[in-house]
């Protein structure tokens, strides 16, 4: 309880009261002038970068959700034995630096890097085709960089499923399809939900795929505060802005407890 | 940031809202950038205290009578940039050489990599009244914070009479520089020049102008750069604008075409420092870059195609500025450090690793013919370089000729924090999308 004061309560507290205050970027002396217009002001003037980011981590974790229910699904039904190799493999390269894989990524993608050469060569894709410092590009570099928040939530929610309501389901004559559709699925609805704001949450405030794998148009909100603080060095502006990203976070898992309880979240984390 | 400008404001007394009523009515959408919504009030160049007339922190400190109560202390700490000094297997050569003749020991720091976010670390002690850590710290003069030291009192006036390796070898480009007259509290590090670089295989007819950044030919293909400072300086340049006099007005136009240009689809992206890869690995076939990096991709045989455009318009320098922050422990250890890199012997062997403008133009007879102990230092580095001497000797971006020297431009020099606003709320827009 002390820990959650210290390490969350007291941040937060003195992030609002920041994002209240006016500062001076020079001296950094900032005096509290209760100036709530600040963060209505600084959502109008992001408004693009905060759909942006909506839409990109949407999408990144749209994908996710796609690509590794199949994996989760696989290894919990038919991993055997080997369960925990198969999830340690979906782990191994996220022992990488979060920076460095993006940038190996540039680094694949980038028009004179094998991956185009090669689909050029092959006339598969003309001359002036590019994917770095495109939307696709960011949103594929997001949803690389969460798959296993969204695959381990997964993989808990299908692993504890009873088996024996499976078998129920079969005896009562389900096809294989229809265990699926009426018993697994919805029986992985909270870690499907868990996985979404896992993935969601992190994926919204990004700031580092955007930066390396985006272009000119398709700044995310992320960057915007990031430039705030080192760039301008208006800490009230940047402030206000992080407890906007806070707000819809606060939302979502709002939201979540409750569609689906509050207990069931802490049992995927 | 001169001292003229620092009278100005305190002695002038310019009330803080004559500044708000005249900047307001042309605040963009985009003002609040700068300054909270709130209003510019507390947000201005000078604290309350020293706008109103009360004498800054440094009021007492860089007096002759001051420097002659301070004593050696045998150490120093020095805070600068990475890869900015002679380096030989986890030495520095120069440094090494300063401690044994001088019996002050150096702790060499490389810990500043950006301007603001290097002034957001140290501004807490000094705003506190306390010591930083550093005796030296290295700031850019086209980035906000240098301004800020000087015009806070933040900064120790520098004892002139410690500078006489300075006062007898340092060139006209960092001499009584524009950013601060008379050197009262910085000497320069090192220079260098932001231009244009193309890559010769893919820019066949690249002329003489910055305009090329702007050439449909190279859509997608141009990189610019994300410090909006860069940015806004060769957007004036390519309008025919010189940025020290240009006035809000040409901001705007400047604004106007850099936007133009990103909507157009010209720009790849806009970089920081990863710019050079891109160039290096083709994608991108001409940028904004910073003479330094193309000389030392030139280094290696793979990266010979990159070529520096010396620009018709010109060539913006940034100087790189050693000062010493106000409550440094060893004033008068960094004033020995800092005048000791005025001689040309060690230039010369600062230079033949570092490769950027050498603020002494004699060190270039040093290169060629050390005389000192530099000739065993140059000897030491030359298998880890790999060149002969003569190559940063002769080259025209570490010793410019009279030619680079007319192009020079230096940076427009912001006078108050609404201007670095005004400024900011232009350019950074561009760079941020929407």
């Amino acid at each position: 309880m002390v820990w959650l004061v210290l390490l969350f309560v007291v941040p937060l507290v003195i992030m609002l009261s920041l994002s209240l205050k006016t500062c001076n970027p020079a001296s950094g002396a900032c005096t509290m002038t209760w100036n709530w217009g600040e963060i209505p002001h600084q959502v109008n003037l992001y408004r693009t970068e905060f759909f942006t980011s909506l839409e990109y981590g949407a999408a990144a974790t749209l994908v996710d959700l796609v690509l590794s229910f199949p994996i989760a699904y696989w290894i919990a039904f038919y991993g055997g034995r080997k369960k925990n190799f198969f999830l340690m493999m979906l782990l191994v390269p996220f022992f990488v630096s979060f920076v460095i894989r993006t940038l190996v990524w540039e680094f694949i993608l980038s028009p004179s890097g094998f991956f185009l050469t090669f689909l050029r060569h092959a006339h598969l894709v003309n001359a002036n085709f590019h994917v770095l410092g495109t939307g696709s590009a960011v949103i594929a570099g997001l949803a690389y960089n969460y798959l296993p928040f969204t695959a381990l939530p997964l993989y808990v929610a299908l692993e504890r499923i009873d088996r024996r309501v499976l078998e129920a389901a079969y005896d009562l004559y389900a096809s294989r399809r229809e265990a699926f559709m009426r018993v697994i699925l919805p029986l992985a609805v909270p870690g499907i939900f868990a996985a979404f704001l896992l993935t969601f949450i992190p994926a919204f405030g990004d700031y580092v795929n955007q930066q390396i794998l985006g272009g000119t148009s398709s700044t995310m909100i992320g960057t915007v505060i990031q430039n705030t603080f080192l760039v301008t060095g208006d800490y009230a502006a940047g402030s206000a802005l992080s407890v906007v990203v806070l707000v819809i976070s606060l939302l979502g898992i709002w939201l979540y407890s409750r569609v689906l309880g509050s207990r069931s979240i802490e049992e995927y984390l | 940031m001169s001292d003229s400008t620092n009278n100005d404001v305190t002695g002038g007394g310019i009330d803080p809202a004559l500044w708000r009523g005249l900047t307001q009515p042309r605040l963009s959408r985009r003002q609040a950038l700068g300054v909270a919504g709130g209003g510019l009030a507390a947000g201005l160049f000078l604290d309350a205290a020293a706008a109103s007339g009360a004498s800054l922190p440094n009021a007492k400190v860089g007096t002759p009578s001051w420097w002659k109560k301070q004593k050696l202390h045998h150490t120093v700490n020095f805070a600068n940039w990475p890869l900015y000094i002679d380096t030989l297997k986890g030495k520095y050569p120069s440094l090494d050489h300063f401690t044994k003749t001088t019996d002050i020991k150096v702790n060499y720091f490389q810990v500043i990599d950006d301007n603001t976010s290097f002034y957001a670390k140290i501004r807490p002690s000094l705003a506190a009244g306390q010591y930083t850590g550093y005796d030296i710290v290295v700031m850019t003069n086209n980035n906000p914070p240098l301004g800020y030291l000087i015009e806070l009192g933040w900064l120790i006036p520098l004892d002139h009479s410690m500078m006489t390796n300075f006062n007898k070898y340092a060139g006209p480009l960092v001499k009584n520089p524009s950013w601060d007259r008379g050197n009262k509290y910085t000497m320069a590090w090192q220079s260098g020049w932001t231009s244009v670089a193309y890559n010769s295989k893919q820019v066949k007819d690249p002329g003489d102008s910055v305009k090329i950044l702007f050439d449909k030919k190279y859509a997608g293909r141009i990189g610019m750069l994300s410090d909006p400072f860069e940015l806004g300086s060769v957007g004036l340049l390519a309008l025919g604008i010189e940025p020290a006099t240009s006035t809000e007005s040409d901001w705007a136009k400047a604004a106007k075409l850099l936007q133009k240009q990103k909507s157009d689809g010209l720009v790849a992206a806009y970089y920081d420092q990863s710019y050079i890869q891109h160039l290096k690995n083709g994608d991108v076939w001409v940028s904004q870059a910073y003479s330094g990096d193309i000389y030392q991709a030139n280094l290696s045989n793979k990266y010979k195609d990159l070529v520096l455009m010396i620009p018709k318009e010109g060539l913006m320098m940034w100087t790189d500025n050693m000062c010493i922050p106000l409550y440094a422990q060893n004033p008068k250890d960094a004033m020995t450090l800092m005048d000791y890199y005025y001689s040309p012997v060690t230039q010369s062997v600062v230079e033949y690793y570092n490769d950027y403008i050498c603020p002494v133009p004699s060190a270039r007879q040093q290169l060629l013919h050390p005389t000192s102990w530099n000739k065993e230092a140059l000897a030491s580095l030359k298998p880890e370089i790999g060149l002969p001497y003569t190559a940063t000797a002769n080259s025209p971006l570490v010793f410019p000729s009279g030619r680079e020297q007319k192009l020079t431009k230096t940076y427009y020099q912001f006078k108050d924090q609404a201007e670095i606003n005004a400024w900011t709320s232009l350019f950074l827009p561009i760079i941020q999308g929407a």
